[in-house]
């Protein structure tokens, strides 16, 4: 199925699943659950307390599915913006801190591949992003990876990539402020 | 909060939206933003603006297959059906209008839904038991739905009717539970989509509420039809 469908099809879900509709929610879940498990996976890297968050995901999906409003967000991306911060929302709970590999930058680039996956998200935006991700420096882009995919703060940024914690701020704010003028184009 | 420096270009607002979404806050830096996302509906627009700009890097990841329990654990936790308002599946004029006409009828206006809707490759299978037609399948293939219409089903007090995709060939594929009253349409999830074609067969069994445990039927196998192109 393209991405135009899925699109079309998990709105539509979406609005029925706010009305009380539970066959609109498998639908969601059949459609989506693959791809949220692997982003709640990749924030929580711990199998059993993933699973425990997509349920979380997508019972809150039944609830603010009524509120969801197709005008301020896609689909996939609302879905993915739950499910991002409430793997995060368990990563932030948990009460030690977890053991922080450095980010070297060369790994960075290696590791900077996308594969496409445009079923759920447009191409499109993806090369996109893709593109002005490129115009950042390697350790901008290396530390919006490290926030974005591993759910890193700010402090577990700097500490991975060994610079203060004032340095790191501001290469963020000034990689964002970068990223949406090259989005906006 | 440090200095932000030279990022004038940026309101405070602006900035505290673009670190909520990236995910870099901590504490109660965290949980004032994550307040403000659900009462102030200009800063929840920033918010949604930036996780728009940076959801398609999620593209990146892998999927994975999640166990089969979780969703049972959503199923579960759901309120039950009864009483719920007419949803949308349920709401197709199309499906309402001919809710009561037979079987043989039924049939023949999946095959109309189609050609009316101009879809150039949709299959169609009428699932039987014990000589009856209990249920109407039609498969969209462009859009990987199936649609299924319940015919001469009998509802079981204790267990549910879950659709299988068995292509030739191979195992049982879960496509989705179905009910007795009303016609389901099931999104088919994209890495099934493939199998669903011409010769592959349709079956339902039945199952706990919210479907097989495992993944593959539990319980008896009440029908099967196999997909032919219209």
């Amino acid at each position: 199925m393209d991405f135009d469908s899925n699109r079309k099809l998990i709105a539509a879900a979406l609005a029925a699943a706010g009305r009380g509709d539970r066959n609109a929610l498998q639908t969601i879940y059949r459609l989506t659950a693959a791809k949220l498990f692997a982003v709640c996976m990749r924030i929580l890297d711990e199998r059993s307390e993933a699973e425990d968050v997509l349920q979380e995901v997508y019972m809150t999906v039944w609830r603010k599915a009524g509120i969801f409003d197709p005008a301020l967000s896609s689909p996939m991306t609302w879905l993915i913006a739950i499910a991002r911060n409430r793997a995060i929302d368990h990563l932030r709970a948990r009460s030690q801190n977890r053991h922080m590999t450095p980010i070297e930058e060369a790994a960075e680039l290696a590791d900077d591949k996308p594969t496409a996956d445009a079923a759920l998200q447009g191409a499109q935006e993806q090369a996109q992003l893709q593109r002005c991700l490129d115009t950042l420096a390697g350790h901008e882009r290396a530390a919006l990876r490290g926030a974005f995919f591993d759910g890193n703060t700010y402090e577990e940024l700097a500490e991975r990539m060994k610079v203060p914690l004032g340095t790191m701020k501001s290469w963020i704010r000034r990689a964002m402020i970068k990223l949406k003028a090259c989005l906006e184009q | 909060m440090t200095d932000i420096g030279n990022h004038e270009s940026f309101s405070a607002d602006e900035m505290l939206a673009a670190e909520y979404a990236l995910g870099v806050l901590a504490g109660t830096e965290r949980e004032a933003a994550t307040r403000r996302v659900a009462r102030e509906r200009a800063f929840a627009a920033l918010v949604a603006k930036w996780e728009e700009r940076l959801a398609p890097w999620a593209a990146e990841i892998p999927e994975l297959a999640p166990p089969p329990q979780v969703w049972e654990r959503i199923a579960a936790a759901l309120p039950r059906a009864t009483g719920q308002r007419a949803g949308f599946w349920q709401s197709l004029v199309f499906w309402r209008s001919f809710g009561v006409v037979s079987a043989l009828a039924a049939a023949c206006l999946a095959v109309l839904l189609y050609l009316s809707a101009g879809s150039q490759a949709a299959l169609v299978a009428s699932i039987e038991g014990q000589g009856q037609r209990i249920f109407v399948a039609s498969v969209d293939v462009k859009h990987a739905t199936v649609t299924v219409m319940p015919v001469a089903y009998r509802p079981d007090p204790t267990r549910v009717p879950e659709l299988w995709l068995i292509p030739s060939g191979g195992k049982p594929l879960p496509l989705g539970v179905l009910t007795a009253d009303r016609t389901a349409q099931i999104a088919i999830p994209p890495a099934l989509a493939a199998q669903a074609r011409r010769d592959g067969i349709l079956a339902v069994s039945l199952e706990p509420p919210g479907g097989s445990p495992t993944g593959q039927p539990t319980g008896p196998v009440i029908g099967s039809g196999r997909l032919t192109n219209l």
